[in-house]
């Protein structure tokens, strides 16, 4: 009686054999070098708090630290204490993004649903139309809308920084992909039952939009918090100003005197991105590497 | 049933009403209104417009500063395209293995945080590694004999600095989607290489890149379009100097329109650069059909 279950000595055997070594001491080498970037990458962020945490005096300090020597907030309270509001800067932030993801989700929900739903006259030209939108490089409609919306009385407002960034095809287009592969039995039979329109797009299409609706908010949200072309441009007073140029106008007033004070103030800006991204990991990672296999 | 067809027609329209108008009002009309400024001379403060033809045109191909922009933004896509897709496949083949799910979950965080951070932010923590006597790069450049770097104050250096902070910025994203490339790649090809007694350099080069060469195609072309128009880090790192060195296209148009107050010129100078994105985007299309059109 022969053990069927002996490995069978071949070449082929052996040569798998010694392949998967050489491939695990690869494997070793390979992740020390990853790991090395990995810290490469993050260097700067944790330079970025370290030297937040310094004394305004110290922040140039040579050596530089990548971690804190001790927990100093002083920058902190000055920052907050400045004459450039930033905690107005931060709400004004806050509201512009919020205000054009939500502005954002519905409109585009809204003719996805027009778009994958109903018949009309015309519907695949203005799809088609909004299409080409997505083309357009934002920074060629700056004159145009600046002169625009100043003749209305809306430049230097916050709805400057809104109204333009809630014109977004590429969410319709998203929106659009996602509701064409839903199946379409639940409205029929809700419009066959008299609803309107309007209950079967908030009732039952809205509803079944959590994938893209998601993925829409963490772009359209980022997106608006990390702008800084449309705000430099279109914004000048304080009161209306969001982080990005608001940093840059407090790193003007303070000079590089206040080096711990700025990096106070972006360790601050840049921590609501922090939070989105360790909730949304996977998710975000997903959305990404999806658009990209689908191109 | 004319009825029934009228009302959905109507409810088509209503849906889709919000997003066109908006779209509308803050993007396709501001596009043709940016054609048309390209052929008046605008006098901003009387509002006068004097139709000039193709002199706007005319002005700005006779313009040095023009070309010196465009030669600065060409350089900076090739760069940038060579180091994010370059790096970027490197990085997805060297995290393209089994690795244990802790060790994997921080690669990932490390090398795709920065891509979630707006440039904005990121140049304000840059340009302070990057000064030339107190910045943290040079100090330790000091520490093992190399000098001094002028890193934002060399004018044969300054784009360099912009591009490793665009690769470092934007590498993860690229790692992101040819990682999931890689992983799309059927299993029993790899297989029936290894069979074979293909060397793994050899199934990367004549399997896998060849496998993802329309993904790659895909990177290179979006790291172009976003090249194009590159602003916000070179705003704030070094406001286009020293001299001329790092002002790119976008910076050529912005200062034109809004400092000079030359709102044709501006115009036609960012219509020129919406050619070269479509040709661009064409030449993209060709390459595909040509080379991928097979599969």
């Amino acid at each position: 009686m022969r053990s069927v279950t002996l490995p069978p000595d071949t070449p082929v055997a052996r040569r798998l054999l010694s392949a998967m070594q050489v491939v695990h001491w690869r494997n070793t080498a390979v992740l020390i070098v990853l790991l090395v970037g990995a810290v490469l990458m993050l260097l700067p962020f944790f330079w970025m708090f370290a030297t937040s945490m310094r004394p305004a005096g110290e922040a140039y300090q040579l050596p530089p630290s990548f971690l804190p020597d001790d927990i100093r907030l002083d920058s902190y309270h000055e920052l907050f204490a400045s004459p450039v509001p930033f905690l107005r800067m931060y709400w004004n932030s806050f509201v512009v993004a919020a205000v054009t993801t939500i502005g954002v989700i519905i409109t585009s929900a809204m003719a996805a649903f027009a778009f994958s739903r109903t018949r009309f006259p015309g519907k695949n030209l203005l799809f088609a139309s909004m299409l080409l939108g997505l083309m357009v490089p934002p920074a060629l409609l700056l004159i145009p809308l600046f002169f625009g919306m100043a003749s209305v009385g809306i430049v230097d407002s916050i709805w400057a920084l809104i109204l333009p960034a809630m014109t977004n095809p590429l969410a319709v287009f998203m929106m659009r992909q996602f509701m064409r592969s839903q199946p379409r039995e639940y409205e029929e039979s809700a419009f066959v039952d008299g609803a309107s329109y309007w209950t079967i797009f908030w009732r039952i299409s809205l509803p079944q939009m959590g994938p893209p609706i998601a993925a829409l908010s963490i772009i359209v949200f980022t997106s608006s918090w990390n702008n800084f072309l449309l705000p430099l441009v279109f914004v000048r007073s304080f009161e209306a100003m969001t982080l990005p140029v608001g940093i840059l106008s407090l790193e003007s007033s303070f000079g590089g005197a206040a080096l711990s004070i700025i990096m106070a103030a972006v360790t601050v800006a840049v921590l609501p991105l922090f939070v989105v991204f360790l909730i949304a990991q996977r998710f975000i990672i997903e959305s990404i590497a999806s658009t990209g296999v689908k191109k | 049933m004319a009825t029934l067809k009228a009302r959905e027609a109507r409810a088509g329209f209503l849906f889709v009403a919000p997003a066109y108008v908006l779209y509308l009002i803050f993007l396709a009309i501001p596009l043709v209104a940016s054609f048309g400024l390209s052929v008046f001379e605008v006098d901003r403060i009387r509002m006068d417009f004097e139709y000039v033809g193709l002199e706007n045109f005319d002005w700005i191909f006779t313009d040095p500063r023009f070309w010196t922009t465009f030669r600065n933004t060409f350089y900076f896509i090739s760069m940038s395209v060579i180091g994010n897709v370059g790096l970027g496949l490197v990085l997805a083949f060297a995290l393209n293995r089994v690795l244990p799910t802790p060790i994997l979950y921080v690669l990932r965080l490390s090398y795709f945080l920065p891509v979630l951070v707006s440039l904005a932010f990121v140049s304000f923590i840059w340009k302070f590694l990057f000064s030339t006597d107190l910045g943290a790069i040079n100090y330790y450049l000091r520490q093992v004999g190399i000098g001094n770097v002028g890193w934002l104050t060399d004018s044969s250096v300054a784009m360099f600095s912009v591009i490793i902070i665009d690769v470092w910025k934007n590498v993860g994203f690229f790692i992101i989607i040819f990682l999931a490339a890689l992983q799309g790649i059927p299993r029993s090809l790899m297989e029936a290489a290894s069979i074979d007694g293909a060397s793994s350099w050899v199934v990367a080069t004549r399997i896998k890149i060849p496998y993802i060469a329309p993904v790659i195609l895909f990177c290179a072309t979006y790291a172009t379009i976003g090249g194009l128009q590159v602003f916000d880090s070179i705003r704030i790192l070094t406001n286009g100097g020293p001299g001329d060195a790092t002002r790119s296209v976008v910076m050529y148009m912005v200062s034109e329109a809004f400092s000079a107050g030359q709102l044709g010129t501006a115009s036609a100078a960012a219509l020129t650069l919406l050619v070269v994105i479509s040709i661009v985007v064409a030449i993209q299309m060709i390459i595909a059909r040509w080379f991928l059109g097979e599969r």
